[in-house]
């Protein structure tokens, strides 16, 4: 979770995220470059003592100025489109989630080996213990095992959410009669919280996702203790 | 008829380029005709900026055809009257307007301070407990323990062997 005035991203919990981290910092680079060339262009231009401001006809700065975006934006879509395929990889997960948006709440289902679901709601704000985090913190939290592939398929009962980690750099549309698939490993355990992100009705901003990561024999503590209690 | 009224009457000194719109069907109107400015990047205007001379002023143009040696400095800056209006040192200066834009601007401003004090003084309701002091020790000693952003965040400013913030 970001903390307080924070205006860069959180760091990364899953590899993707951390490709998407340092691809935003080479595209912001190009960004404060030419935002900079761009600000001493119109600044010159205002304090100039110059009479002849009407440039009719140069050649040369015209060449260089239309080859070379065109040489940025290849600079920047070389990258990008590598973070886009790796996004897209064929994996082989280990376990499949399903996450599926309610108004106003979440509810996971892992149905691989036994039939394990249970809703998430958040917790009230008058409701909650001393520390934790208002309205971010859920009842019950995603656990998953930490450093194995994970497949988490995105859908929705009713109107359209948004299924968001931002630490683990996933954001994926909860569609009614659809199916969407994600994937992501988490590099490290912690509690990882995001957000609905599809605005859903009166509460979307209060159906937060806890995702935890344990290490699998934690895991598998849980989901027997999760099966004996539901 | 038309053809010989251009050519004979409208030789002078004072000629108005027109296009021979005085004759159109149409009224010929004041924005349409070329008009006198003051700009440093375009240097020359489209009509002097005396149309009507005075009698010195004719007689001074007719001396302007001879040699201009012969003119003297007042005579010189009389005929660069007569065709600018401004010279350059005068359009370029610099005026005070911009203390009356920076004064207005920083009135407006404060008047919305005023205004967003008032709101959070008689609209705005209380806020959450979670803003108390002592509630926010405890998330802060919940973010460090939970390790929030151990790379470069939050958890990696404090040091815990020593339990305070790196320096």
């Amino acid at each position: 979770m970001a903390h307080p005035l924070q205006l860069g991203f959180q760091d990364a919990a899953s590899p993707v995220m951390e490709e998407l981290l340092h691809f935003h910092d080479h595209a912001l680079m190009v960004v404060f470059l030419i935002s900079t060339l761009v600000l001493y262009i119109i600044l010159a231009m205002i304090s100039t003592k110059l009479t002849n401001k009407f440039i009719l006809d140069s050649q040369e700065i015209e060449i260089i100025w239309t080859v070379l975006p065109a040489v940025i934006l290849i600079l920047i879509a070389l990258p990008s489109l590598r973070i886009l395929y790796l996004m897209d990889e064929i994996n082989d997960p280990h376990l499949t989630i399903k996450a599926v948006g309610h108004q106003w709440y979440w509810s996971y289902e892992y149905t691989d080996y036994e039939d394990l679901g249970f809703d998430t709601y958040m917790i009230p704000t008058q409701d909650l213990a001393p520390g934790q985090f208002r309205l971010l913190e859920a009842d019950h939290r995603m656990v998953v095992p930490v450093e194995s592939p994970l497949r988490v398929l995105v859908t929705a009962e009713d109107v359209l959410h948004s299924w968001a980690v931002p630490r683990l750099g996933v954001k994926m549309d909860a569609v009614p009669g659809r199916l969407n698939q994600t994937a992501f490993i988490m590099f490290r355990p912690g509690i990882f919280y995001g957000q609905c992100s599809e605005i859903c009705g009166a509460n979307h901003s209060f159906m937060p996702i806890v995702v935890e990561a344990v290490p699998l024999e934690h895991f598998e503590t849980w989901s027997s203790l999760m099966l004996e209690g539901a | 008829p038309n053809f010989s009224l251009r050519l004979s009457a409208r030789w002078h000194t004072s000629f108005r380029p027109t296009g021979g719109r005085e004759q159109g069907v149409a009224k010929v109107e004041e924005y349409t005709l070329p008009a006198y400015f003051d700009r440093r990047e375009n240097p020359l205007p489209d009509v002097c900026y005396v149309q009507n001379l005075s009698p010195e002023q004719k007689s001074l143009k007719e001396k302007e055809i001879g040699s201009w040696a012969a003119l003297s400095n007042e005579e010189k800056i009389a005929l660069y009257r007569i065709s600018f209006k401004q010279s350059f040192a005068e359009m370029n200066q610099g005026s005070s307007e911009w203390k009356s834009v920076v004064g207005g601007m920083m009135f407006l401003i404060g008047f919305t301070g005023l205004v967003v004090l008032w709101q959070r003084k008689y609209v705005y309701g209380p806020v959450p407990h979670t803003f108390d002091a002592e509630y926010k020790a405890k998330e802060l000693q919940r973010t460090l323990d939970m390790r929030m952003n151990p790379v470069e965040g939050f958890a990696s400013k404090w040091d815990y062997e020593n339990k305070q913030w790196k320096k």
